[in-house]
C-alpha cells in the first residue's frame, strides 16, 4: 500500500465508517418502516405526551410570570389577611383594608411613590338590549399609570371623577363585543348593576394581566364603587403600592406595617391582620410551582420511556435473530465485533431519535391544537403553548438515551455471534 | 510476484468440536501447503472434515492445535477482530448459497469488503464497478439480488471475493446451487480467474466440479489421503 492510500484511509477512517453504519442504520429501519413506527411508538408516545404537557403548562407559567413581571421590582400588594380565619366569608366580615387604610400609608410611608385602593366585583352589565357580566374594577386614576393602561379612545378615570363620585365608566375592549357597542361609544350610557354610568373612554386591548383578563373588565370611580357596592365592599379593598425604588422594598414594608397596626389599633402580639405580597414573592411561588410540575412530568416521562426501551430491545432482538445471516456476510468480508456492535447500536439510538422527533413535532402540535380548542370553548385569553428549548433537547436527548441502554444488549448479542453459525443460520 | 512463494503453510491442523461429554474430532492432523497461484480443489464426503478445512483456511476459525500461517502470519494465533481483519484484507469467499445482502443493490454488495477496509466512498464506487465490469455484470450494477437469476447472483458474489484484491480466493460448492450450463460458466471463470494469477481453493464433493482443478486434495475422517496434480484433459 502506498504512503499516499494509507493517508487517505486515516482521513476517511473513523467517521467515514461511523457514517457508513448510520446509513446501513437507516436504511434497515426504513426496510422495514411500519415495524419501525409500531418500535418506537412507546418512545414517540411518552415524547408526545411530555411535550404537549410541558409546553402548555410552560405556556401558562411564562403568561403568569410575564404578568407579574411587567409588574416590576417596585410594586406591593396589601390585602386583608384571610388566613386568620379558615372561613372566607367570615374572614371578609371581620377584616378590614378600607379607603382610609391607604391614605394613611399613602401619607406616612415616605417610600411611597403612587397607591391606589381597588374594590374588585363581578356584576351585571347592560346596553340596550345587550345583557352580560363583568369585573367592575372600583379604583382611582394612578391605577391606569402604575399598571400602564392606555386608553384607546376618551381617557382613563381623572381624579374628579373620585372626588366627585361621578357614575363614569371606562370600558375594556372586550366589552365592546359583549355589549355590540362600537368604537365611538364614548359618551353613551351603560347599566353596571343597578347604576346608569356614563363610558369616558375605552382602554387599548391588553391581554391577561396580574389582575387576569383586563380586556373583560370595566373601571369606575372608586368613590362610586363604594356607594354602590356598600359598606362591606369598602371595607375588604385591596391596596396597591409603588415605592420610589426596589431597594426600598423591605424598609417600606416595614414601615407599611407598622402603619397598619396603628390604624388598625393592633395591640404588641398580636398577628397582622393584613398581608403584604411582593412580585418576588409571586415569581419565587410560580416558578417553585413550575419547577414541582416539571419534575413530576419528568418522572412520567421517565417510567414511559422505559416502557419505550423494552419495546425497542424486544424488536432489536428479534432483529438481531431474524439478521443472523446478514451478521455472518458482514463478518465473513470482514466485519470485527464493533462493527457489528456499533451497527446494532446506532441502529437502535437512530430509531429511538427518530421517535423522538416524530413524539416532538406531534406533541408540538396537540399543544397547539389543545390550546387552540381551549380558546374556542373554556378562555379566550388561555395562554398559547410554549415549547422552550431545553424542552425539545431534553426529550430528544433521552430517547436518544433510551436507545443506547436499551440498544447494548442486542448489539452486544450481535456482535458476539460466530461468524460460522451466523453463517449456517437458516 | 514469485510463483513458488508459498501461500498457507498448515501443519497438524487438529479441530475438535466438544459433543455433550464426548468430543467430535472435526480434522486429525491435516498438512498443506499451497502456494500463490495454485488452483486446488478439497473433495470429500459430508462429514469428512472438509467444511471444517475451509473454515480454518478461510480465518473463519482457529484450530484446537497446529499451525497455520497465511501468507505468513501466524492465523493460530489471532483473536477474533485480528482475523476479522485477516478475512478482509486476505481472502475472498464464493458460497453455495451465494450470501448477498438481500436489500442492497448489486454494487453495494460488491463495495461490502471495501467498507470494512475503510476505503472511501468515491473510491470504493470505482473498484467495485470495476469488479462488475470485468464479469460483465456493470449494466446490473443498481439491481437487487432478488431481480438477478442464480448464475448473476454468483457472480456478484465472485465480484465481492475479488474486490478487495485477496491473497486467497475460497469457493465452497459455487455452483451447488446452479444449473450445469450456468456451472460451467461460473467454472469458467474462476478457471480464468486463476489463469489470471489468483490462489483459489475450491471445495466440492462434485468431481466435474472438482476436475476444473489442476491439484485434487481428498479428504476422508479429518485426514487427507490423497493430493494429487492431475494433468487437464
Amino acid at each position: 500500500m502506498t504512503a499516499a492510500a494509507l493517508d487517505k484511509k486515516s482521513i476517511y477512517g473513523f467517521w467515514g465508517t461511523l457514517m457508513e453504519l448510520f446509513r446501513i442504520a437507516l436504511r434497515a429501519i426504513w426496510a422495514s418502516k411500519m415495524r419501525s413506527f409500531l418500535t418506537v411508538l412507546g418512545i414517540i408516545i411518552g415524547v408526545l405526551a411530555v411535550v404537549a404537557v410541558v409546553s402548555i403548562m410552560q405556556g401558562v407559567f411564562q403568561s403568569f410570570l410575564g404578568r407579574f413581571e411587567a409588574l416590576g421590582g417596585d410594586t406591593l400588594f396589601i390585602e386583608p389577611n384571610y388566613r386568620l380565619y379558615k372561613d372566607y366569608s367570615e374572614a371578609v366580615k371581620r377584616l378590614k383594608l378600607t379607603y382610609s387604610d391607604a391614605q394613611a400609608v399613602a401619607q406616612d410611608v415616605p417610600q411611597v411613590k403612587e397607591i391606589c385602593a381597588i374594590l374588585s366585583r363581578q356584576d351585571a352589565i347592560s346596553f340596550h338590549g345587550h345583557h352580560d357580566t363583568t369585573q367592575v374594577w372600583g379604583t382611582g386614576d394612578s391605577f391606569a399609570s402604575m399598571n400602564s393602561f392606555t386608553p384607546e379612545y376618551g381617557r382613563f378615570l381623572a381624579p374628579m371623577d373620585v372626588a366627585a363620585r361621578r357614575k363614569v365608566c371606562v370600558l375594556g375592549h372586550e366589552v365592546l363585543d359583549k355589549l355590540a357597542l362600537s368604537d365611538d361609544c364614548v359618551g353613551q350610557e351603560i347599566q353596571i348593576g343597578h347604576g346608569t354610568f356614563q363610558i369616558v373612554g375605552v382602554l387599548q386591548k391588553k391581554g391577561g394581566s396580574v389582575f387576569g383578563n383586563q380586556d373583560d373588565a370595566v373601571f369606575i370611580p372608586l368613590s362610586t364603587a363604594i356607594l354602590q357596592y356598600g359598606q362591606e365592599a369598602a371595607d375588604s379593598l385591596l391596596i396597591q403600592v409603588q415605592i420610589r425604588d426596589p431597594k426600598l422594598m423591605d424598609a417600606a414594608i416595614e414601615r407599611i406595617s407598622a402603619v397598619l397596626r396603628r390604624q388598625h389599633g393592633l395591640k404588641f402580639g398580636q398577628q397582622d391582620d393584613f398581608r403584604t405580597v411582593t412580585q418576588d414573592e409571586i415569581l419565587k411561588q410560580i416558578k417553585e410551582f413550575s419547577s414541582i410540575s416539571t419534575l413530576v412530568v419528568g418522572a412520567i416521562v421517565g417510567i414511559t420511556l422505559i416502557v419505550g426501551g423494552i419495546g425497542i430491545m424486544n424488536i432489536m432482538l428479534v432483529s438481531v435473530t431474524e439478521r443472523t445471516r446478514e451478521i455472518g456476510i458482514r463478518m465473513a468480508v470482514g466485519a470485527k465485533r464493533a462493527h457489528i456492535l456499533y451497527q446494532f447500536l446506532i441502529e437502535s439510538v437512530t430509531l429511538s431519535t427518530l421517535g423522538g422527533v416524530l413524539g416532538l413535532l406531534l406533541g408540538w402540535g396537540v399543544a397547539h391544537l389543545t390550546v387552540a380548542i381551549l380558546h374556542h370553548t373554556v378562555a379566550e385569553t388561555f395562554p398559547a403553548a410554549y415549547v422552550p428549548v431545553w424542552v425539545m433537547f431534553l426529550s430528544l436527548g433521552f430517547a436518544a438515551f433510551t436507545g443506547a441502554v436499551f440498544g447494548v444488549y442486542p448489539a452486544v448479542k450481535a456482535s458476539r455471534l460466530d461468524p460460522i453459525e451466523a453463517l449456517r443460520y437458516e | 510476484m514469485n510463483g513458488d512463494d508459498v501461500l498457507i503453510q498448515a501443519r497438524n491442523l487438529v479441530k475438535d468440536y466438544p459433543m455433550g461429554d464426548e468430543v467430535y474430532h472435526a480434522l486429525r492432523g491435516v498438512d498443506l501447503t499451497v502456494k500463490r497461484g495454485e488452483f486446488l480443489a478439497i473433495m470429500g464426503p459430508s462429514g469428512s472434515g472438509k467444511s471444517t478445512l475451509l473454515h480454518l483456511l478461510g480465518c473463519l476459525d482457529t484450530p484446537t492445535s497446529g499451525e497455520y500461517l497465511l501468507a505468513g502470519t501466524p492465523v493460530h494465533t489471532l483473536t477474533a477482530d485480528a482475523l476479522a481483519e485477516l478475512r478482509n484484507r486476505e481472502i475472498g469467499f464464493i458460497f453455495q448459497m451465494f450470501f448477498l445482502l438481500p436489500r442492497s443493490s448489486a454494487l453495494e454488495n460488491v463495495e461490502l469488503p471495501l467498507i470494512y477496509a475503510k476505503v472511501p466512498p468515491a473510491e470504493r464506487h470505482q473498484k467495485a464497478l470495476e469488479a462488475l465490469q470485468f464479469l460483465k455484470l456493470e449494466t446490473h450494477a443498481h439491481h437487487k439480488p432478488n431481480q438477478l437469476s442464480g448464475g448473476q447472483r454468483q457472480q456478484i458474489a465472485i465480484a465481492r471475493a475479488l474486490v478487495n484484491k485477496p491473497s486467497l480466493i475460497m469457493a465452497d460448492e459455487p455452483t451447488g446451487n446452479l444449473d450445469s450450463a450456468t456451472s460451467d460458466k461460473i467454472m469458467a471463470q474462476l478457471s480464468e480467474l486463476n489463469a489470471m494469477g489468483n490462489t483459489l481453493i475450491l471445495v466440492t464433493h462434485e468431481p466435474d466440479v472438482a476436475a476444473y482443478a489442476p491439484r485434487q486434495v481428498r479428504i476422508r475422517d479429518g485426514k487427507i489421503v490423497s493430493d494429487e496434480r492431475v494433468k487437464k484433459p
